[in-house]
């Protein structure tokens, strides 16, 4: 190569001389001002059946996100409810499994649609919606009166929960509208037909692995290997059980060594031992849909999930199958919460977006939703129960919905949630790749534990990441 | 593959040969067993996602290389619904016919004058282009999606350049394979001989017409190899399209195969998942081995020097 | 002559418009731009950006699993590329002059060629969606199936940290081949047969062959390719985010500058702190390439 570009400092000196130039374009980068959110979002006159003040006209765009539940829920449910009140509001439905790749600059660009499942692997990160004024607040939508009996307010219809987890800063923005119950899930049918028992304490669970794993009729467990977060929920559902709420509020709270209790590491000893021993073939490197037809090809007999499992496997499941669900079972003989204490969190997160032209429509849009129709309809047809309550009464529901239902009702005010996987997205990387290396043996309990503290000190202590308070 | 070259050697024939094969003759096999082991480790993946194609969902989770009981050709009518293979085919047809023109068009413009012609800024102007080889796209991707929303509230053109338009994805495909193609081309200008231009321009010929009647067709091969990293390249884009195009209709084939590998998480239909995947590698190969000689040729015939 | 002057300017600014005006607007401006967000805590989604300085840049010091990353780009740096050309020079070299006589190609070698290519014509992301698949780790994997019928515990190829990090690897170099091949046999069909007759009469064998002649007057091409492959491995993405556990992992086992620049930007919204690992790596980007144009053009032999 005789002629071989070389960069001299002269020529260098030149390029730089360019730099203003493409300074002065540079400005078509900028991200657009944020629109006068006052005048375009002022609402039409409010009555008691149009309470925020949808305006006839104006569109009303919904992006719901494509995953286990599908879009025609929404298409074919949620949207005809609302139409048949708003015929004058044109429905723009869209649908996408890439929630953050197709809205992100939209939210950026100052013009967001009005109503976004922002569900899935690839979400929106609520924090930073938040921080940035970007969730309508919803408190509005609580004390409006319900869908279907003007004297019942919305936040009178739907769990407490629901209420607590989706505030943000104060506000409750965001809905969850389906309500996941978390635990171990088998066959009724296997179970029957090997006289295994669902196990009450931890020592009879191990029993019952044992007994599996004896019969060689099929491993006794597994999780989605791939995505670790499916293991460390019942890690961290047992550490409450056995310590308490506390457990997990102070992990939410960032507490100094709220990961190295002495409950936590009950916990994380206890699931490293099933992940030494109990384990399916080849766990670490199969993903939720390959153990999940693992299980339902009897070749596993437990495996933890939440109560989306029995849709997302229709498919694949034998008819005679019967799911069921139990929860984690007593550990220490002196845990703080009885047995039957349940993870249930609200999932499918709705939020209506402040900065969009008509986010009067956004909420008017959920409230519908939130109707006993609206929901019911909803869990017949993707077999979930929704926060709604009462709303799958006089209703035929499936196997697993039913087994659900009544661990919920067996655990009454026993329930446990957690929210920071939510609020800091790099604790949850953190946690994801150590749960990884618990199972896999390639870290000690305890160091598990250190690896997950060090990293939430580390975001505690840094300046640029907010934090959040339950 | 017989001895036409040993007539050059003084030495009979025979004798070259046998030494020769006394030096080399094992070694025969083993090269063939060498070569045989790269085209399996190549054409077995390939295979056995087709294989996997035909059969049912239970037989891809059951055992690897059993073969299908019945050949499950409604996988690719479900893989042809859903992703709509034949639709964003088309469209990354159009797409990288006119950005690929477009790009070598305007490439091997600023390529030759960079490359022929000194002037004050030449080598700033170059250092631009090529300094863009070493920019990580992803970092350029929001900024990206409002300098093109900003183009489509442009006067006149706006509407067709702006987002979710082919033309828009087109114009910034040409921009982002601008450094390879300037880096290259101008590279391979260089080498051309001047005397021809030279002599053209004393007959009064233009400098437009030098490059268009004279530069060009020698410059054939290296614009053929370019012309190839582009299309294949451009074929391959995904990051771009995916948040410039957000209407289904509009969306390019890497999009669809994207979309369908996600939805195989949900849907779990991964018989129709090896379905597009067939779909989407089958025309590449066919297109590729149809056309290999061209492709090789040009790929090869010195712009890589 | 002043009419040729003028001439010769309006032809070199009506050439350079259309490419440099492109260029500024839809390359360099969203750059500029992402330089500018390095130095803000921007979170992708609000319209005014905060300035914090360099505080991004302190951030990253400390940041173990970016340097992790850095790590892993530097290994697939020096492996990539040596692997790549050992291999290709070596089917090349077969391919071209091992034949029987030791000077044409062999039996089949277009078969070869145009088959060694193929994996260069798929998209990275069908290859990332199909050795996922390839790699399952249970019986129905295509590698681990026939491994556990004979009875052997079936290997983690994704799922095992000291593995997974070389099926990155082995997939990059299965892609890029062929594609070497090709190029590599373009440079040994213009080298003059007679060099290699000469060199057999005087009694050379296949090795002394391959290092006395066809590797000297490859360099140029070798050197090429070193840069195409250099790039290849400080650029990688879409195998890593698509095909590994936890895109990047196990435990970042396999992560990447780009994976880790993605994960911050799209999937922790901290697009700030994203782009300036994007600065970082472009200038570790330029930094190899500046290397790389100054060793080659010491190393040059001629012919």
């Amino acid at each position: 190569m005789p002629n071989t570009p070389h960069i001299s400092r002269r020529e260098l000196l030149r390029g730089a001389a360019l730099v203003p130039v493409a300074g002065a374009l540079a400005a078509c980068a900028t991200p657009a001002a944020p629109p006068a959110a006052s005048s375009s979002a002022a609402p039409a006159a409010t009555s008691a059946a149009n309470p925020f003040g949808v305006a006839d006209g104006k569109p009303l765009e919904v992006w719901i996100f494509d995953g286990g539940f599908g879009q025609d829920y929404a298409k074919n449910i949620h949207q005809p409810l609302f139409a048949s009140k708003y015929p004058k509001v044109e429905i723009k439905h869209n649908s996408t499994k890439e929630i953050t790749k197709v809205l992100q600059p939209r939210f950026a660009g100052g013009n967001p649609p009005e109503v976004i499942d922002n569900s899935g692997a690839n979400f929106i990160d609520f924090g930073a919606l938040s921080q940035d004024s970007q969730l309508q607040d919803l408190t509005a939508l609580l004390d409006a009166p319900s869908w279907d009996d003007p004297n019942v307010k919305v936040r009178d219809t739907i769990d407490q929960s629901v209420i607590d987890i989706g505030t943000y800063d104060g506000k409750f923005s965001v809905l969850g509208y389906v309500n996941y119950i978390h635990g171990i899930w088998y066959s009724q049918k296997a179970f029957k037909d090997n006289g295994w028992e669902i196990p009450k304490t931890w020592d009879a669970f191990l029993a019952l692995c044992e007994t599996i794993k004896k019969s060689g009729k099929m491993a006794p467990f597994t999780y989605a290997g791939k995505f670790p977060q499916y293991l460390y929920e019942p890690l961290l559902t047992m550490a409450a059980k056995v310590g308490g709420n506390e457990v997990l509020v102070n992990i939410d709270n960032l507490e100094d060594g709220a990961w190295t209790t002495e409950a936590m590491k009950t916990a994380a000893t206890a699931w490293a031992e099933v992940g030494a021993k109990y384990l399916m073939q080849g766990t670490t490197g199969l993903d939720h849909v390959q153990t999940q037809t693992a299980q339902n090809k009897y070749k596993v007999a437990m495996l933890p999930s939440g109560s989306w499992l029995e849709n997302e496997q229709k498919t694949t499941t034998p008819e005679d199958f019967a799911y069921g669900m139990f929860p984690i079972p007593d550990v220490t003989g002196s845990d703080k919460m009885p047995y039957g204490t349940l993870h249930t969190q609200p999932g499918e997160n709705f939020i209506v977006s402040a900065r969009s032209p008509h986010p009067q429509a956004g909420m008017e849009y959920l409230r519908a939703m939130l109707s006993k129709k609206a929901a019911g309809d909803f869990s017949a047809l993707v077999r979930t129960m929704t926060v709604v309550k009462g709303a799958t009464e006089g209703r035929d529901i499936s196997p697993g919905v039913t087994s659900a239902s009544a661990a919920v009702a067996a655990a009454g005010e026993n329930t446990v949630y957690y929210r920071w996987f939510n609020w800091y997205g790099p604790l949850k990387d953190e946690a994801i790749a150590a749960t990884g290396e618990l199972m896999s043996g390639g870290l000690t309990p305890d160091k598990y534990l250190e690896r997950i503290q060090k990293k939430a000190d580390e975001i505690k202590n840094d300046s640029s990441i907010k934090k959040y308070k339950r | 593959m017989t001895t036409m070259i040993s007539w050059t050697v003084a030495n009979s024939r025979k004798l070259a040969r046998s030494e020769r094969k006394r030096r080399l003759g094992p070694l025969g096999i083993l090269t063939h067993l060498a070569l045989l082991i790269w085209t399996l480790l190549v054409m077995i993946p390939i295979l056995w996602t087709f294989l996997a194609s035909v059969k049912s969902e239970d037989e891809i989770f059951s055992d690897a290389w059993s073969l299908p009981a019945a050949l499950r050709w409604d996988n690719f009518a479900r893989a042809w619904d859903q992703v709509h293979i034949g639709q964003y085919m088309l469209n990354s047809i159009v797409v990288v016919a006119f950005s690929t023109f477009g790009t070598m068009l305007v490439g091997s413009m600023a390529a030759y004058v960079l490359a022929r012609y000194p002037f004050k800024g030449n080598r700033a102007i170059y250092f631009l282009f090529v300094s863009g080889l070493a920019f990580p796209v992803y970092l350029a991707l929001t900024p990206l999606f409002f300098v093109v929303q900003n183009m489509g509230n442009l006067p006149l053109i706006g509407p067709f350049i702006g987002l979710n338009t082919h033309a828009g994805l087109v114009l910034v495909y040409i921009a982002y394979s601008m450094p390879f193609t300037v880096f290259f081309l101008s590279a391979f200008f260089r080498t051309l001989p001047t005397a021809v231009g030279e002599a053209a321009m004393v007959d009064g010929a233009s400098h437009t017409r030098v490059f268009f009647q004279i530069m060009l067709p020698m410059a054939r091969p290296g614009i053929i190899s370019i012309t190839i990293f582009n299309i294949l390249g451009q074929w391959n884009q995904y990051q771009l399209p995916l948040i410039l195009l957000q209407d289904r209709e509009k969306w390019v084939l890497t999009m669809g195969i994207a979309d369908i590998s996600t939805a195989a998480g949900y849907d779990q239909d991964w018989s129709a998942m090896f379905a597009a995947l067939t779909l989407a590698i089958l025309p590449m190969l066919i297109v590729y081995t149809v056309f290999q000689r061209q492709i090789q040729s040009g790929l090869t015939s010195g712009a890589l020097k | 002559m002043l009419f040729n002057r003028y001439r010769r300017g309006l032809f070199i600014t009506s050439f350079l418009a259309a490419p440099v005006i492109l260029y500024l607007i839809y390359v360099i401006a969203p750059y500029l731009q992402a330089f500018y967000i390095a130095l803000t805590d921007w979170r992708g989604v609000t319209a005014t950006p905060r300035f914090i300085g360099l505080e991004n840049f302190q951030r990253l010091f400390g940041d173990s699993k970016f340097w992790q990353a850095v790590t892993h780009n530097g290994a697939l740096l020096v492996l990539l590329p040596l692997i790549t050309i050992v291999i290709a020079l070596f089917f090349a070299f077969l391919l071209n002059v091992g034949g029987p006589s030791g000077v044409s190609g062999i039996r089949g070698s277009k078969f070869y060629r145009v088959v060694f290519f193929f994996p260069q014509v798929l998209a990275v992301a069908v290859v990332a969606v199909l050795f996922q698949q390839v790699f399952r780790p249970d019986g129905s994997g295509m590698l681990n199936g026939p491994l556990m019928a004979l009875g052997a515990d079936p290997i983690g190829f994704l799922s095992d940290r000291g593995v997974a990090f070389w099926s990155v690897l082995a997939v990059m170099v299965w892609q890029a081949v062929g594609f070497y091949v090709v190029l590599f046999s373009a440079g040994l069909a213009s080298i003059p047969k007679d060099m290699f007759e000469a060199a057999q009469i005087d009694g050379a064998g296949r090795l002394s062959l391959f290092f006395r002649i066809t590797l000297p007057l490859l360099w140029d091409t070798v050197q090429v390719a070193w840069v195409y492959l250099g790039i290849l491995a400080l650029d990688v993405f879409a195998i890593v985010w698509v095909m590994t556990l936890q895109q990047g992992g196990p435990d970042s086992a396999t992560t990447v500058m780009a994976a880790e620049i993605y994960r911050s930007a799209f999937g922790h919204f901290r697009f700030g702190y994203a782009s300036a690992m994007g600065v970082v790596m472009f200038f570790f980007t330029v930094g190899f390439a500046i290397l790389s144009l100054r060793l080659s053009r010491r190393e040059r032999i001629e012919y």
